[in-house]
C-alpha cells in the first residue's frame, strides 16, 4: 500500500530513555512451544541449551517458558509502553531462535511502521530561527533614553 | 482449492476438533465445510456489538505472571538495589487490601483467621512525595538560578502532577505490578503507588539513588516543554517590573526596533521593552506586534 494508506510515525523514545539511563524496554517473554511436534524443534533445542544464558545476560526480563500443544511455536515479546509483539519460531533452529531474542531485547516497544523522518531533535535552531529582520540594521538606530543623560547610556539592540 | 481454504479458515478460528473414536483412540479431524461457522461467527460478532468489548483484566490474572520473578526484574530494569520487601509493600494499595477482606468476607471465612498479613503503602506514598518535592524543587533551583520562586514552585507541580506522573509509570511497568481494586488502575492510585516506589528506592538506596532516579526520569518529562505552558503569569507586566527594580535597574519603556512596510496595511513592527542602563548591565525584553 502506499505510504498514507499505511500508518506511520515520526523518530520517538520511550520516556526519553537514554538522556537519563539507558532501560532495556523488553519486559517480558512467553516461549509458547509444543513438546513433541516437530515444528518445535528448534524452540526445544534452545530451552535446553540457550534460554538460561539469556536469561542470566537480561536480569531485566522476566522469560516464562509454557509448553502446551500448540501446532505454531511462538515467541510473545510484551515492552515497557504496552505493546506486544508474536513472533513465529516454527521450524527455526536453535541460532535463529537466539537471534530472534536478541532483536526482540534491542526494539523499544514502538510500532515497526514507516518512519517519517530518520532523525529528530528537540532544538532544530542554535542561533535562532531565521526572520526577515535577522541580519539586517535596525531601522531606527542606536535607541538612546528619551531624557539624555551624559552617564547613562543605553546598549545597541 | 477452494474448499481446502475452507477448511483452513475453520480450524484456525476454533482449533481443532477433538472426536473421541473409543476409550483410548481420539481423532483430530477438520473435514468439510462446517455449515455451522458461519451463524456461530455472525452471532459472536452481534454479541460483542452489544456487550462492547470485554473487561480488561489485571495482567496478574492472566497467565505467564510471576510476582516475585516481575518484582526482581523491575528492580535490575532501572539498575537500583531495592529491598524487594520494600518495594513489593510500595505496590499494595489500600483499595486493594479492602477489595480482599471484601471478597474473603463475602466468601464466608473467618475475618481472624484470614486477616491478610500485608502493610499497605500510605507512608511510603507520603515519603516518596515528600522527597520528591524537596529534591525536584532543589534540582530546578540549582539548574535555573534565574527562575523566580512562582516559577519552580510551577515547575514542580507540573512535574509532580497526575497526568505526568502517570504517564512516566505506566510507561516503567508499574501499572503492572500494582495491585488495585479496579482495573485498569486510576490515576490516583498509579500516582501514589510511583510515590510510594520512590519512598521505597530512599528507604533501600539513600536519598542520593533516589535523587538519581528522579532526575532520570522526571526531569526529562521538562525536554521540549515551554516555560509558560506551566507557569500561567497572572500579570506579565508587573512581575519584568519587580524583577527590574530587584535588580535596580529603572522602568522599561517601549521602543521601536524594526519595521517595514510602514504604509500598508499590516506592517510587520518589533518592539522592544527596553530599559536604560549603565553600560555594565542591560536587560530587554523583545515584543512583537504585527
Amino acid at each position: 500500500m502506499t505510504s498514507r494508506g499505511t500508518p506511520s510515525r515520526f523518530l520517538q523514545s520511550v520516556l526519553q530513555n537514554g538522556v537519563g539511563r539507558y532501560v532495556c524496554q523488553l519486559k517480558r517473554l512467553s516461549i509458547i512451544f509444543s513438546k513433541n511436534a516437530q515444528s518445535s524443534l528448534g524452540v526445544r533445542g534452545f530451552i535446553e541449551e540457550g534460554v538460561v544464558d539469556y536469561a542470566k545476560y537480561n536480569p531485566s526480563t522476566v522469560v516464562y517458558v509454557s509448553p502446551q500443544s500448540c501446532r505454531i511455536p511462538k515467541i510473545v515479546a510484551e515492552y515497557l509502553n504496552g505493546n506486544v509483539r508474536e513472533e513465529i519460531v516454527t521450524s527455526k533452529t536453535s541460532i535463529q531462535i537466539s537471534e530472534v531474542l536478541t532483536k526482540l531485547t534491542n526494539q523499544s516497544g514502538l510500532d515497526i511502521i514507516r518512519l517519517r523522518k530518520p532523525f529528530h531533535t528537540d532544538n532544530p535552531s542554535i542561533q535562532g530561527q531565521w526572520h526577515p529582520f535577522t541580519n539586517r540594521p535596525p531601522c531606527i538606530g542606536p535607541i538612546r533614553p528619551q531624557k539624555q543623560d551624559t552617564e547613562q547610556g543605553l546598549s545597541n539592540i | 482449492m477452494a474448499s481446502g481454504l475452507l477448511l483452513n479458515r475453520g480450524v484456525l478460528t476454533l482449533g481443532i476438533h477433538c472426536q473421541r473414536v473409543c476409550r483410548n483412540v481420539s481423532v483430530s479431524q477438520v473435514r468439510e465445510k462446517k455449515r455451522w461457522m458461519k451463524s456461530y461467527t455472525h452471532l459472536m460478532a452481534k454479541k460483542l456489538k452489544l456487550e462492547g468489548p470485554p473487561a480488561p483484566k489485571p495482567r496478574s490474572l492472566q497467565p505467564q505472571w510471576d510476582f516475585h520473578a516481575e518484582v526482581q526484574a523491575f528492580s535490575s530494569r532501572l539498575q537500583e538495589n531495592f529491598s524487594l520487601e520494600a518495594l513489593k509493600r510500595a505496590f499494595i494499595n489500600p483499595c486493594y487490601l479492602q477489595a480482599e477482606l471484601e471478597r474473603r468476607r463475602a466468601l464466608g471465612l473467618d475475618s481472624e483467621t484470614t486477616a491478610l498479613a500485608l502493610k499497605d503503602n500510605i507512608q511510603l506514598s507520603e515519603k516518596g512525595e515528600g522527597f520528591t518535592k524537596s529534591f525536584l524543587s532543589d534540582w530546578c533551583r540549582a539548574n535555573f538560578p534565574r527562575l523566580r520562586r512562582e516559577g519552580v514552585e510551577s515547575v514542580v507541580a507540573h512535574l509532580t502532577s497526575s497526568p505526568v506522573v502517570t504517564y512516566v509509570a505506566r510507561n516503567l511497568g508499574i501499572e503492572d505490578l500494582t495491585m488495585s481494586a479496579e482495573c485498569p488502575v486510576p490515576d490516583d492510585v498509579l500516582h501514589s503507588t510511583f510515590m510510594a516506589v520512590i519512598g521505597a528506592l530512599e528507604e533501600s538506596s539513600g536519598a542520593e539513588h533516589a535523587g538519581l532516579f528522579l532526575r532520570d526520569f522526571l526531569s526529562t518529562q521538562l525536554i521540549g516543554k515551554d516555560l509558560f505552558d506551566m507557569w500561567t503569569v497572572v500579570d506579565p507586566m508587573g512581575l519584568l517590573v519587580e524583577e527590574l527594580t530587584q535588580r535596580n535597574l529603572p522602568l522599561p519603556e517601549p521602543r521601536l526596533v524594526r519595521a517595514a512596510g510602514a504604509s500598508t496595511v499590516l506592517p510587520p513592527l518589533v518592539l522592544c521593552w527596553a530599559c536604560t542602563a549603565t553600560r555594565s548591565s542591560w536587560l530587554r525584553v523583545r515584543g512583537r506586534r504585527s
